[in-house]
């Protein structure tokens, strides 16, 4: 049969829509594929459908996601779904096909011999990753009002990660996470449900004001991050293993403020 | 004693000279306590703990990590605080550390505190500090981010108790593997001072836990356990012995975690070693490796070494040195070998282990599948088959293997060389194997 492209949304509505015009197509899954953004480069002698991001579809895939396959694995989806890679719209759709129509369910992840799965599982790790370290290494810096502001630019979209855990640990703060590369904000106002803002229209990083005591506090920050460490162990290479330096631009003890 | 307090020392002033001097400490887990907020305070803690930066040495920094003083009234060889060293001295207030805490807290740079001391006229007083300011951090910040408080040996027990219900972890440093030891390096230290908070710590966590079965909301004791801390290399003492004395810690003291102090000699003392060649690095990397085998992979101590062979090899990990010396065990089909066996294979660690068992039941591996599951290939290939059969025909013979590994390891791929640069937990994750090379 001839190779059918559903071109789709970058976002987790986008592709569980495609995934559900997939299965509505009912022609069988082996020749078809979800590419998402632009169709870059065409093929030839394929076809290619357009689908548009639908709350209903969403809703329904992420249902029936949950229900065979487990919160564990929709997690896993959901983390593919975030990566920066292109191919992630085909890879997540040909795993749920696994594991709703080949029957493999709550094991699905496990399938590691699925080439689907592999990479699902791939890239799901990498978006677990890099939330990991932004859980590790967002600074925050205290604005006039005594809002907390955070610049990040991850590869993934980390976001919708991210601040569950920070909305539950600074409960009682007002803050904001940045992520220049998407131009979106996290907010979250004290004591409240955060949110994403993705209209950035307006808003100049430059004009933002730190308080009065942001400075000391990064002056002594710095310079305990000096002092901690052992003379006798300097291993820089270490270091940066260990931190890689894209994320040592956004952190003020490696001078992003300076 | 008279304290030299310089009354206007600034907070900058103090952080320098109480950071630096708290940085002997290897320990700055933030893990094995998991607790979300409440909604009154900031902070919650995660089960695996989160390192926040990453210092000029390398290791992970987690913890605002500081004595509440330098001041001491005893004089242990191996440190810079000792008594008999002229070195500017200072404390905080609580207040001070309360606030250093919560600012750094707030904008992500830590995890929590992890609060040690010298001695200031005697533990009691010293203790009662310590419990003081881990108390407002609680009740009148309403900090619930993660905490660490050393105990001081010889302080009165009740302070150790409250103090308890304040932390997540406690720790008292044993300081030297043997008893001996313990006396020449710290004359005025004694092994039962030491053993005697940490069994009352382990005993009050045995409690909490019945009590926490009882009443869902009694408050928790210690909940990330304990740890304590040996220093390596300044001593003769052999590797056997301080793994042996690190195997009881963890049996008779369910010990969180043991950690290991490449020996500094930061006093100059002309009766320690020099080590010109700097801390003995690659030991103390040895002995977390060979402590992770203790832990995770179901090892012994005495399968490691013994009186006859008391000491690591340095050319090769503790995992594959065991697995060399019992090639009868090897080659194992990944097909059918159970969990524990898988452990044992070099190149093989915990994740790639459970991922082979979930992934087999849908249908037998091959190499190829290995390499996608995460199995170090390089380093297994002479311990396993796939269907019956060998990644490629090999010598099965310990001298030609242990010379395939360490050649890997001059070419920086088989362990790799940075990590023999540290010791500490790199990154908290507790199973993270390939970090610490024992796979
Ligand atoms: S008790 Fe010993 S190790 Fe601790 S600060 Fe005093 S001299 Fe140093």
């Amino acid at each position: 049969m001839e190779e059918k492209y559903i071109i789709c949304e970058d976002s987790l509505e986008g592709i569980f829509t495609a995934i559900y015009d997939a299965y509505a197509l009912r022609e069988g899954h082996g020749h078809i594929h979800i590419q998402v953004g632009e169709e870059d480069n065409y093929r030839l002698f394929a076809a290619y459908v357009h689908s548009q991001p639908d709350a209903v579809k969403t809703d329904k895939v992420l249902r029936t996601v949950k229900d065979r396959l487990g919160e564990e694995v929709y997690g896993s989806l959901c983390r593919a779904a975030a990566s920066y890679d292109r191919e992630k719209g085909d890879a997540v759709y040909h795993t749920v096909v696994d594991g709703i129509t080949a029957g493999s369910g709550r094991r699905t992840m496990e399938n590691l011999r699925n080439p689907y799965v592999r990479k699902t599982f791939e890239l799901a790790r990498r978006t677990a990753n890099e939330v990991h370290h932004e859980l590790e290494f967002i600074r925050f810096q205290e604005l006039e009002q005594g809002v907390l502001y955070s610049k990040i630019g991850p590869e993934n979209n980390v976001m919708p990660f991210v601040m569950p855990h920070f909305s539950d640990r600074l409960s009682i703060e007002n803050f904001m996470i940045h992520d220049e590369k998407r131009g979106i904000f996290g907010v979250h106002p004290a004591k409240e449900e955060w949110y994403l803002v993705s209209d950035a229209e307006g808003f100049n990083p430059q004009e933002l004001r730190w308080s009065r005591k942001e400075r000391q506090y990064q002056e002594l920050f710095i310079f305990f991050h000096k002092i901690i460490a052992i003379k006798e162990r300097y291993n820089s290479r270490l270091q940066q293993q260990m931190l890689p330096l894209r994320f040592q631009d956004y952190m003020v003890e490696f001078g992003s403020n300076e | 004693m008279e304290a030299r307090i310089l009354p206007q020392m600034s907070v900058m002033d103090k952080l320098k000279i109480l950071a630096d001097a708290a940085k002997y400490d290897v320990s700055c887990s933030s893990s094995g306590s998991s607790r979300r907020n409440d909604g009154t305070g900031i902070g919650n803690t995660v089960a695996a703990g989160l390192c926040h930066s990453f210092g000029a040495d390398g290791r992970c920094i987690s913890l605002l990590k500081i004595l509440f003083t330098n001041e001491c009234i005893y004089d242990c060889r191996y440190c810079i605080n000792r008594k008999s060293n002229d070195v500017p001295r200072a404390s905080f207030t609580p207040d001070e550390v309360c606030e250093l805490t919560m600012e750094f807290y707030r904008r992500n740079y830590i995890e929590g505190l992890f609060l040690s001391s010298g001695i200031l006229y005697n533990p009691d007083y010293t203790m009662e500090l310590l419990c003081e300011t881990v108390h407002k951090l609680r009740t009148v910040h309403r900090f619930q981010g993660y905490i660490h408080v050393k105990a001081i040996p010889g302080a009165d027990p009740r302070l150790i108790q409250q103090t308890g219900y304040l932390a997540d972890r406690m720790s008292v440093n044993l300081e030297m593997a043997t008893a001996d030891g313990l006396r020449e390096m710290a004359p005025n230290k004694h092994r039962k001072n030491i053993l005697r908070p940490m069994r009352q710590i382990q005993n009050g966590i045995t409690e909490n836990k019945n009590e926490l079965t009882l009443y869902r909301h009694a408050p928790h004791f210690c909940e990330a356990g304990q740890s304590t801390q040996m220093v390596v290399g300044a001593l003769p003492e052999s590797d056997f012995q301080i793994m042996s004395v690190a195997e009881n810690l963890y049996d008779k003291f369910a010990l969180k975690r043991v950690y290991y102090s490449a020996f500094v000699n930061v006093n100059e003392d002309r009766e320690l070693p020099a080590l010109s060649g700097g801390p003995p690095l690659l030991r103390e990397h040895r002995l977390y490796q060979a402590d992770w085998l203790l832990r995770f992979y179901d090892f012994k101590v005495d399968e490691l070494l013994t009186v006859d062979r008391p000491n690591f090899n340095m050319a090769i990990d503790p995992k594959a040195d065991w697995a060399v010396r019992h090639l009868e065990v090897f080659p194992v089909e990944i097909n059918r070998a159970d969990y524990r066996l898988l452990l044992r294979v070099p190149g093989i660690g915990v994740k790639s282990a459970r991922r082979i068992v979930a992934a087999r039941r849908f249908g037998s591996l091959t190499f190829e599948d290995l390499k996608k599951i995460g199995v170090v290939l390089k380093r297994a290939l002479y311990f396993i088959t796939c269907g019956g059969r060998m990644m490629y025909p090999t010598k099965i013979e310990e001298e030609y293997i242990v010379r395939s590994l360490t050649y890997q390891n001059q070419m920086g791929k088989g362990e790799r060389l940075p990590f023999l640069m540290d010791g500490t937990t790199y990154r908290q994750i507790s199973l993270f194997d390939e970090e610490m090379g024992v796979v």
